[in-house]
């Protein structure tokens, strides 16, 4: 392992691999993590009962709690905090991934209607198979994530288009299957259609470890997934053309990241509801930190996801108090002024550039 | 010109037959006899025609009410805005009202009369608020209005998101204010007719007055002053007309989205450009189509029936669909653009 400069002249870490990591990332990235545990930490001793990090710590080094305050810890709040970091990360790679292959800033899972169609079709099969097995329910959300991309990709017509044309278009979708998920919601017995619209608006509140348990394997996939389909992606946002030039086979790869970015939104949106604004808060974010392309992008973008949930969730409960808002709900009310914000410094950005 | 007659002409018989279609089907379908007799010579004691006189009425006028305003309030904002995707509910008046009313209510604990005054104020903050963000995130080249759609769309999700806040905190008065939030055209909210249709009338009057100077702006804002039109005048009165009237639509019976966007469009090609001719053109076939989402959000899911909102939201939100298809998305809008 060295340390040299890259040909822009940024320092690198490169490895005798051939790895090379900028070392301005990686500091983002260290930095990054420690502020997701520094969260995590405070919002575990925000509630109504008196306990906090301390208490966890002295569990580990034997002196137990009592109960109450166990409780509150293990079985309340640190889910609700691993379940939202999850689903942020999974959100915020997908957003990333789905505006490295649509070229388009403005992609986002929630905007584009890709969260609602998969809502859509899981209250579909409430209603018309009550009875179905879990593994049909994510099957059948996925099937709506990517039915909505197809659709999208069908009305828009190839990558030409402008990019806030498709935003509408989302938009427009994601009205339409919002109201037909009001309809279904009409054919549901009264207690589950009252978890629905819970579920609806996006809460962490159902939080627990077996939700925790089946989600976890999708975060080691999606590492996973970091390391093959980087490359690729920081081929794609140079252009279409350009990615297949580089020997980017885009015929094959660009299904197969579409593929993987509905998943993981997907599995977001079974786990805690739909995450609007922050697959295109999270890495316009990171990038603002620390400019990245490839794989270290990806990363950041997914830890600021995973931040950026914590971080809401913390502020809700702490200075709403005892009212219950959804992690959806707050989620949109921060993000539409800071999406704002993105429109108004990318069209300074285009100003500065004609 | 002769379509032009025809569909002006046809449109009062239209809105008439579907008027008396909603008032004699539903849970007991009466003969048109009844609902004739119910107005000529009311039976008190007759079950009947007390349904159709205090419930199905009362519906069918708020429908109208709602239908007219917002269709003429559409008319004339897609002509100004010079946008066919504006209507009030995309450029954040309806949202803006709602958010008013439900935070009116729940803070202050006002009264009838006074949310109808949060809701108009409310009307032009959600109106403002939108124009200023398109501002904000307006790109030098920007010749077809987007930014200022997506800026009523984001800005309309900003303050459902308030809204919905609103009702969460407070789950006791959260049943009273949910069904109208998803824009609820029923009979209970007759009062609220009786109290605020003066402001629709007065609106649309006050459009139709302008009807001449506003259809000149259309050809170019130069044209028209050189026609002898006071342009900012007539525009800033036209617009406030506009939001008042959806704004104390909104009072009535909440969001009702896209009537506004989706019935200028179906009459532009019979009737043409002209607010003259399209205004009140405008006005019956917004309240024909107002009752027919109406009747079928009463009828089609029986037995349960439905808010009146969400059937034009999912109507509308495909007209939405086809519109940006067309004006955004064709070949030659690409041209154009």
């Amino acid at each position: 392992m060295r340390r040299e400069y890259a040909a822009n002249g940024k320092p690198v870490l490169r490895f005798a691999s051939g790895l090379q990591i900028r070392v301005g990332n990686l500091w983002a990235g260290i930095g990054f993590m420690s502020a997701a545990i520094l969260l995590a930490a405070l919002s575990a001793g925000l509630g109504v009962t008196d306990a906090g990090i301390l208490d966890l710590l002295n569990g580990f080094t034997g002196t137990d709690a009592d109960d109450a305050r166990a409780y509150a810890l293990w079985t309340v709040r640190l889910p609700r905090i691993v379940m939202g970091f999850m689903a942020g990360c999974a959100v915020a790679l997908a957003g990333a991934m789905l505006q490295s292959i649509a070229r388009n800033p403005l992609a986002d899972p929630g905007l584009f209607g890709l969260s609602q169609g998969s809502m859509t079709m899981i209250m579909l099969l409430f209603v018309l198979a009550p009875a179905a097995p879990k593994a049909m329910i994510a099957l059948a959300a996925m099937a709506g994530g990517l039915g909505v991309a197809m659709l999208l990709i069908w009305l828009v017509g190839s990558e030409r288009s402008s990019g806030l044309a498709i935003l509408l278009m989302g938009i427009a979708i994601e009205s339409v299957l919002s109201s037909v998920g009001s309809l279904l919601i009409l054919y549901m017995p009264t207690e589950t259609s009252l978890a629905l619209s819970e579920w609806m608006a996006g809460s962490l509140f159902k939080a627990n470890w077996s939700t925790i348990a089946t989600f976890a394997p999708l975060m080691v996939l999606s590492i996973v997934g970091i390391f093959l389909t980087g490359r690729a992606l920081s081929a794609y946002d140079l252009g279409n053309e350009m990615a297949m030039a580089l020997g980017e086979p885009v015929g094959r790869s660009r299904p197969v990241i579409l593929v993987f970015a509905v998943l993981l939104s997907t599995a977001a949106v079974t786990a805690v509801g739909p995450l609007t604004f922050l697959g295109v808060l999270a890495p316009h974010l990171a990038g603002f930190v620390s400019p990245a392309v490839s794989r270290a992008r990806l990363f950041l973008s997914a830890l600021m996801g995973g931040i950026l949930v914590i971080a809401a969730d913390a502020l809700t409960r702490g200075l709403v108090g005892d009212v219950p808002l959804p992690i959806g709900l707050s989620l949109t009310i921060i993000g539409v002024p800071l999406f704002i914000l993105a429109l108004r410094l990318q069209a300074l950005r285009k100003m500065q550039t004609h | 010109m002769t379509r032009r007659f025809v569909f002006l002409f046809s449109a009062p018989f239209l809105l008439a037959l579907v008027l008396l279609i909603s008032l004699s089907v539903g849970g007991g379908s009466f003969h048109l006899l009844d609902v004739v007799q119910a107005f000529i010579a009311f039976d008190a004691e007759s079950y009947d025609q007390a349904v159709i006189l205090h419930q199905r009425l009362p519906r069918a006028l708020i429908a109208i009410y709602v239908g007219a305003t917002m269709a003429c309030g559409g008319a004339v904002l897609q002509g100004l805005v010079r946008n066919p995707l504006a209507s009030p509910s995309t450029l954040g008046i309806n949202a803006g009202a709602c958010v008013f009313v439900v935070g009116g209510a729940f803070l202050f604990d006002l009264g009838t009369a006074a949310l109808g005054l949060a809701a108009l104020a409310g009307a032009f903050l959600g109106f403002l608020s939108c124009l200023v963000v398109a501002r904000l995130s307006g790109r030098t080249h920007d010749p077809r209005g987007l930014a200022l759609i997506l800026s009523g769309a984001l800005i309309s999700m900003l303050f459902f998101s308030v809204t919905n806040a609103f009702l969460l905190s407070d789950p006791m008065r959260r049943n009273a204010f949910l069904g109208w939030v998803s824009g609820n055209i029923n009979h209970v909210y007759i009062d609220r007719l009786y109290a605020f249709w003066w402001i629709g009338a007065v609106a649309i009057g006050l459009l139709a007055i302008l009807a001449r100077p506003l259809t000149l702006i259309l050809l170019g804002t130069e044209k028209g002053a050189s026609a002898g039109v006071n342009v900012t005048a007539v525009t800033r009165l036209a617009l406030a007309a506009t939001v008042l009237a959806s704004g104390s639509a909104v009072a009535i019976c909440g969001p009702i989205g896209f009537v506004g966007l989706v019935v200028p469009h179906i009459v532009r090609p019979f009737v043409g450009n002209n607010f003259t001719f399209s205004l009140p053109a405008c006005a019956l076939t917004g309240a024909s189509v107002c009752l027919l989402a109406d009747l079928f959000a009463r009828e089609a899911f029986q037995p349960y029936v439905l808010h009146t909102g969400l059937v034009t939201d999912l109507l509308g939100g495909l007209v939405f669909v086809v519109i940006v298809k067309r004006f955004y998305l064709s070949p030659a809008a690409r041209g154009r653009a």
